[in-house]
């Protein structure tokens, strides 16, 4: 029924588009036959004569085509075996349509400063979006730069991050420890690394610049409160935790042997396993049997004038065939439950008892704070 | 044109004033297009509070304890002061700390130290010996200059960590093994490691033009060989140093992904919060920062002119003779040779290591990452990163940045040669380049050039190529600019006089005369400045946004995925043996104009 309902409103959004783009002269290549006809009849819908090949067959390559730019993070195209490639040339065997990606260095921020600046958005997804950088559209830029989505599929609980729906979850990360099992033991709990058997063994990220290590950071908001955390962190600074960069920089000394544990992804072995690696020394290990969850989200830019077209690749997204794909190739799990996946893949991942994260409204006005006080505190110590 | 002339004469501006006031304004326009303007759009906010002019922001900044310390806390609050100072002597006067901008500049002041002693010896000995491969060498020098910080760093953790290579031979001979990352000592060599090079590079280039005249006047008058070397050399050698010490300490003062990756978060400096809040979208408290960031750069600049133009000027006479290295004494040997070896320790090490990060997979020798590259060069969709598209375009704005860069530092050289303080406040803005936050003018680009600027109802969007070269050259031109003031300055001001009065005109005299003079100068800032182009990062990147403009750093950027460390390192070591080359090739080019 919902799925009926879906079709009924993109249908109509077509329509109305189309009649959008007669006014401006039709200078798109994408307008077909049967949007011409919409156009003339824009505030009937679908059902109308001329208009029913493209409207009850919404869904389908005849209505909905055309270029889709979808803006992403370089990982989503570059590396091994990418998932950005699969969907791609997935989506575009499916419908009429071409995928075009670029990949802004500055990810997200690049379209909140485009919006608040009042230039125009030259893309028509954005994906990779995550609650953080939604909180800051939100706050900078004005709620009405996204358009909201509405997919029927089977997304995990707990996964749907945005309130208003504009993002759509499509996968989801777990930041835990990993650890060296030939010289530490797991830590079972947050005090745990307190204790002298952890001093110097723990590397982090810093919290203002790199997604682990702001997951991690959040975690023990999580876990000590709001009120406690930074007398934690404390006493980690004291038991000598180090705080790099970004991922990269604490993975390389993890690496290198400079400390047993750094905070990263539970799928860690995953690579691990396909380097042909050591698994010992990519033990995954969950605090309080506990694992941060970081969704990645999928969401449409209001001003695109492919509002079909990107709602139809959202809903691809979410299919159990490309949730599986995009899993696996992504190295993430799957937003929904009904996921295509390989034994295999929980071979060498792990996922916590008790997945655990901040909803919107709990991070709205509170986050920046929270990452300031704690960067300071890090900073002066 | 001719109107314009004919404007010239009735104000009576004789020509070469002419020509120095059209040259002040075509640098000043385009300084303007692609500097002063994306960075004022971001400073702004530092010196308005909704639009109204206020010090607010700056204000907050200097009196946050955080930020300055406690000259911040003395700002906030004077009458306090006394109670404080009680407090100190209290405590037996120990370090009072000045906050985040007060440890910035002491890492940066440690990390000019350490750049100056390890340059030093190798500016010595190349300008005083000749060896085998010399040229080389001194090509090579510029190389780690354009490293991207994730290869830096990769390099020193597997030299100076607790499995590293020193450690490896600590332990090797019964010794205990030790780690030198996290520590504020590995940060400075980091920075030794990027900066020195330049001081070696300036210096030399200013060592191999010294005035022996004097020397031999002053051997000849019984002084003993150090005081004479002292007395002669030493002055003529201050303005180049001095140049080269400024800019390490501009550089290092905005220090920031290196002292994240080897220090951490406990060692952080003001770009780290500059960066983290232009991230957080906080422009107003960045602005301010930046700002700050930049007086300190700049007012440490406009004392340095100022110093430099009352150092006396030399003539020209016969320069330095180069030594035989195999005809020095045993003693000069053996130093030379003992520096060689801490060369090698700093320098080569972390090099090697860095190499082979990218040839080493997790059970020994692999070539996976390189038929990464081969297989990405081959089958790459148009939306993925080629490795040779990179090194193509890198080697294309490498050239075109000197094309532009060159002529443009050495126009504004000889615009601020010689005169009072208003030529060396303009010396001091020629130098904003360097002094401001990267991540302040890039985000000026941002806004300004990618965004577009709306003008008369147009929106007019720059990126790509032109935008990319225009922006490098803008970050180089004051490199050629401090390797040639220096030599200028030297010149005996006659010099020029001398040939106008045999009949030649002032371009002339500049071209004939100058020109030849200070070549040494020109090459080592043109290396320096196709350096600079090679290594930027972050304007690059914002400005070849979603076209193919993308450089070498860019691709190891794109490479890194936050998983494995093989691709980015294989495109780095392509960016290794690339840049490597280049600087081979530039310098024996360059020699062939230098005589």
């Amino acid at each position: 029924m919902r799925r009926r309902s879906f079709l009924l409103s993109a249908g109509a959004g077509a329509a109305a588009l189309a009649g959008c783009l007669g006014d401006d002269g039709g200078e798109t290549t994408e307008t077909t036959d049967g949007d011409g006809a919409g156009g003339a009849n824009a505030t009937d819908g679908p059902t109308t004569g001329e208009g029913t090949t493209s409207g009850t067959t919404t869904g389908t390559a005849a209505s909905v085509s055309g270029t889709l730019v979808v803006a992403t993070y370089p990982t989503w195209v570059e590396g091994d075996s990418p998932a950005g490639t699969w969907v791609k040339e997935a989506f575009e065997s499916e419908y009429d349509a071409t995928v075009e990606y670029t990949t802004p260095d500055s990810r997200f921020s690049y379209f909140i400063r485009r919006a608040a600046q009042g230039a125009p958005i030259d893309a028509d997804v954005y994906l990779g979006l995550n609650v953080d950088e939604l909180i800051d559209l939100d706050e900078k830029a004005g709620g009405d730069v996204l358009s909201p989505l509405s997919v029927d599929a089977p997304v995990k609980e707990g996964l749907q991050f945005d309130p208003q729906g504009r993002a759509v979850p499509y996968d989801t990360g777990y930041i835990s420890l990993v650890y060296d099992e030939t010289t530490v033991e797991a830590p079972a709990t947050f005090d745990d690394l307190l204790t002298e058997e952890y001093r110097g063994d723990l590397l982090a990220q810093n919290a203002q610049s790199s997604a682990t290590g702001r997951a991690f950071m959040l975690h023990t908001v999580k876990a000590k409160g709001e009120d406690g955390y930074l007398d934690y962190w404390q006493q980690l600074q004291d038991n000598d935790v180090r705080i790099l960069g970004n991922w990269s920089d604490s993975y390389t000394a993890y690496e290198n042997g400079e400390a047993p544990m750094v905070v990263s992804y539970s799928t860690d072995q995953v690579y691990a396993h396909q380097a042909g690696a050591d698994l010992s020394r990519h033990q995954v290990g969950f605090l309080n049997d506990q694992a941060y969850a970081q969704p990645e989200g999928v969401a449409r830019f209001a001003d695109s004038e492919q509002q079909e077209l990107a709602q139809a690749f959202v809903e691809f997204l979410l299919t159990p065939e490309a949730q599986g794909e995009i899993a696996q190739r992504n190295v993430q799990y799957p937003a929904t439950t009904n996921a295509e996946l390989p034994e295999e893949f929980s071979k060498y991942t792990f996922e916590p008892e008790e997945p655990v994260t901040f909803t919107y409204e709990e991070l709205k006005g509170n986050v920046d704070e929270w990452v300031d006080q704690w960067a300071r505190q890090i900073a002066q110590g | 044109m001719s109107r314009a002339s004919g404007a010239f004469e009735r104000v009576g501006l004789t020509r070469e004033r002419r020509v120095r006031l059209l040259a002040t304004l075509a640098v000043g326009a385009f300084l303007t297009a692609m500097l002063y303007y994306p960075v004022a759009s971001v400073l702004v906010e530092a010196v308005t509070v909704e639009g109204a002019p206020s010090l607010d922001p700056l204000v907050t900044v200097l009196t946050d304890p955080f930020y300055t310390g406690a000259f911040g806390s003395a700002l906030a609050d004077p009458s306090a002061i006394p109670a404080g100072l009680a407090a100190w002597a209290a405590n037996g006067f120990s370090w009072p700390g000045f906050g985040l901008v007060g440890f910035t500049a002491w890492q940066a002041l440690l990390s000019t130290v350490a750049s100056v002693a390890l340059g030093l010896p190798g500016a010595y000995v190349l300008a005083r010996f000749e060896f085998r491969g010399r040229e080389t060498v001194r090509s090579l020098t510029a190389v780690p200059f354009v490293l991207p910080s994730i290869m830096v760093a990769v390099g020193f953790v597997a030299t100076f960590g607790i499995d590293g290579t020193l450690s490896d031979a600590f332990a090797a001979i019964g010794l205990p093994r030790f780690s030198l990352l996290f520590t504020l000592e590995l940060v400075v060599l980091a920075h030794a490691f990027y900066n020195a090079p330049l001081v070696v590079r300036i210096v030399s280039a200013a060592a191999e033009r010294l005035d022996t005249r004097t020397l031999e006047v002053a051997r000849a008058s019984g002084a003993p060989r150090w005081r004479a070397a002292w007395d002669v050399l030493v002055p003529q050698l201050l303005p180049a140093l001095g140049t080269a010490a400024l800019l390490t300490f501009v550089f290092t003062f905005q220090s920031f992904a290196i002292v994240l990756a080897l220090g951490g978060l406990q060692l952080a400096t003001v770009e780290v919060w500059v960066f983290d809040l232009v991230q957080s979208f906080d422009l107003q408290e960045a602005a301010a920062l930046a700002t700050v960031e930049a007086v300190v750069s700049l007012s440490l600049t406009y004392a340095y002119l100022r110093y430099e133009a009352r150092q006396a000027r030399g003539g020209s006479g016969r320069t330095l003779d180069r030594l035989r290295f195999g005809a020095a004494s045993a003693r000069t040997r053996l130093a030379v040779g003992a520096y060689g070896v801490v060369t090698l320790v700093v320098f080569a090490l972390p090099l090697v290591s860095m190499v082979a990060e990218s040839v080493v997979g997790p059970n020994g020798f692999t070539l996976r990452y390189y038929e990464f590259l081969v297989a990405r060069q081959t089958t790459a969709a148009s939306f993925q990163t080629q490795p040779l598209t990179a090194v193509r375009n890198s080697l294309l704005f490498g050239f075109g940045t000197l094309a532009l860069a060159v002529p443009l530092g050495v126009t504004v050289s000889l615009l601020t040669a010689r005169g009072g303080r208003l030529v060396q406040v303009g010396g001091t803005l020629a130098f904003v380049p360097f002094a401001v936050s990267g991540v302040v003018l890039g985000l000026g680009l941002l806004q300004s050039f990618v965004f577009g600027t709306v003008l008369f109802g147009h929106r007019i969007v720059l990126t790509g190529a032109f935008a990319i070269v225009a922006a490098h050259a803008v970050g180089a031109y004051p490199f050629v600019t401090r390797s040639v003031s220096p030599l200028l300055a030297r010149l005996d001001p006659a010099l020029p006089e001398v040939a106008r009065a045999a009949g030649a005109s002032r371009l002339r005299a500049l071209w004939d005369v100058e020109l030849p003079l200070v070549m040494g100068g020109v090459l080592a800032g043109a290396a320096f400045a196709f350096a600079i182009s090679i290594g930027e990062f972050d304007a690059t990147v914002i400005l070849a946004e979603g076209s193919e403009s993308y450089t070498m750093p860019v691709a190891v950027e794109r490479y890194l995925t936050e998983r494995s460390l093989g691709p980015p390192s294989a495109m780095g070591t392509v960016l290794l043996v690339v840049t490597a080359a280049s600087f081979v090739v530039i310098d024996r080019l360059g020699g062939a104009f230098d005589g």
